[in-house]
């Protein structure tokens, strides 16, 4: 295969798919942060 | 229609009663103006060629002044609400507020005109019909989209920020199609033969949006 | 496996065939393909930088519907679809734009250009960058909705400029090649398998993130109980 600009694309796909788990990184923590409210609040009206 | 016409009269007497908006924004673009008459030292050759580029970022970002106070200006006792619930159909108030809006601009415009051309040595007169209908076909579309991104976020928080935001990107084509067309204009005195796809563009945008506004408007008016 | 729910099940499974596709389809990209004679190995980024965008453009045309729908009967769980195909599409975007400019650096020397066809993407990418930054700024749940989905059906209106570019005018961007039959024979199984795959993996995130945006809405559902009692 030939090697010309074949550094490139490795950075350009690792950047794209690098997006991609940052998104889902910020998804899953978006996700604790909910489930953690989601809780806090079950909890306040299982008090009450 | 007579609703359109009560809305536009309502909106152009509070304006010139105050003068609030019209002063900011002429002031506005003359500023900017002069800002750009020191960052690129022009020549009158040089400036021609970016003269359509210069006159619409002006008016954009004096518009947005305008069309802030459309629908701010209906906020304080709930004007707003009696507006929207007075007899006027929605489509009349969307239609009141474009029209006035509109002339609000396209008179700072005019005022803007012949200061840009004395400041960068452009004769105006030779292309003024031209140069005029380009003005009437932008500035609509500004205005048109404008005041609908307005009601939309009249009730937001950080609208005077929403509101450029929202808008110049929605804006782009009409603004690329104006700027271009100016510039033919300013440069070479007529529309030139490979500008005709952006007339079709600034027409088409017009008349796309303001049916998507007007067909819109309803919903946005109940929030 | 009983206790799971029948989205998370489907987002297990797109997003596990999506990705063991994606594993087999890299291998034929990378390895197997020959290189392409003028571009060498960056060639292969379209298989990416396009199937992106094609994706993209599909969710935001879900989002679209979803939008008008929500316009008409007001169910809220067709806003929480429409934020979540947009917020996902948009990273889908993100993707094309980046891709994109490196793919440029190379071939063209530069990083980016204003020709139509990445003026219009950057466009819609900032129109729907504002449509996430305004749905950040409306607390009530219905204007919330309401006013994203004006917004949403505003903003579509530049993704038919945005793939007709390359057709509308001449453009520095390369010219079209699916209809034309510019790509080769073997290049277009990997690329159609490609857009299959991106697909699958956005539809997965998609679901992943509606469910948040269910959980939101059973959150504050709930918070409005808690303070009607506690009153």
């Amino acid at each position: 295969m030939d090697k010309r600009n074949f550094l490139y694309l490795f950075y350009g796909l690792s950047l794209a798919w690098g997006l991609v788990a940052a998104y889902l990184f910020v998804l899953m923590q978006r996700s604790r942060k909910l489930r953690a409210e989601l809780d806090r609040v079950k909890r306040m009206v299982g008090d009450q | 229609m007579r609703g359109v016409w009560t809305v536009a009269r309502k909106d152009l007497q509070s304006e010139l009663r105050s003068k609030e908006a019209i002063n900011a924004s002429v002031s506005f673009a003359l500023v900017i103006l002069l800002i750009f008459s020191f960052a690129f030292e022009p020549t009158a050759d040089e400036t021609r060629a970016i003269s359509g580029g210069l006159l619409w970022i002006a008016f954009a970002f004096a518009g947005a002044l305008i069309l802030n106070r459309s629908f701010a200006r209906e906020l304080q006792n709930d004007c707003l609400e009696a507006v929207i619930a007075s007899p006027v159909a929605g489509w009349e108030l969307f239609l009141g507020k474009a029209f006035g809006s509109f002339l609000l601009l396209f008179g700072v415009e005019l005022i803007c005109l012949p200061v840009f051309g004395i400041f960068y040595g452009i004769n105006l007169t030779k292309t003024l019909w031209p140069l005029l209908l380009i003005l009437v076909l932008g500035t609509w579309a500004l205005t048109a989209l404008g005041v609908t991104f307005a009601a939309l976020t009249v009730n937001i928080r950080l609208r005077e920020l929403m509101l450029p935001l929202l808008l110049y990107p929605a804006l782009s084509p009409a603004l690329m199609a104006s700027m271009t067309l100016t510039t033919s204009l300013l440069t070479t005195g007529s529309f030139g033969t490979n500008n005709q796809p952006w007339i079709r563009l600034l027409i088409g945008f017009d008349v796309i949006f303001t049916s998507l506004a007007l067909a819109l408007i309803e919903f946005v008016l109940v929030l | 496996m009983s206790t799971m729910s029948t989205r998370q099940k489907l987002v297990y499974g797109l997003g596990a065939t999506g990705t063991l596709l994606l594993i087999w389809n890299l291998y034929r990209v990378l390895l197997v393909l020959p290189d392409e004679m003028q571009q060498g190995a960056i060639y292969r980024i379209i298989y990416f930088h396009v199937p992106a965008a094609f994706v993209g453009w599909t969710l935001f045309l879900a989002a679209l519907v979803a939008s008008a729908l929500y316009l008409w009967n007001k169910n809220l769980a067709l806003d929480g679809f429409a934020a979540s195909a947009i917020e996902v599409g948009w990273v889908f975007c993100s993707i094309n734009l980046v891709t994109g400019m490196i793919w440029a650096r190379i071939i063209w020397g530069i990083w980016w250009t204003w020709d139509p066809r990445l003026t219009s993407m950057f466009i819609c990418w900032l129109l729907y960058g504002g449509y996430l930054v305004l749905r950040g700024a409306i607390d009530d749940a219905g204007q919330r909705a309401t006013v994203s989905a004006v917004l949403a059906i505003f903003a579509f209106a530049d993704v038919p400029i945005v793939f007709m570019a390359i057709r509308w005018w001449r453009t520095q961007h390369p010219s079209p090649v699916l209809e034309t039959g510019g790509l080769a024979p073997e290049m277009r199984l990997p690329f159609w398998l490609n857009v299959f795959v991106f697909l699958l993996i956005g539809l997965a995130i998609t679901l992943l993130r509606l469910d948040q945006e269910d959980t939101k809405r059973e959150l504050e559902g709930l918070r409005r109980h808690a303070h009607a009692h506690a009153i």
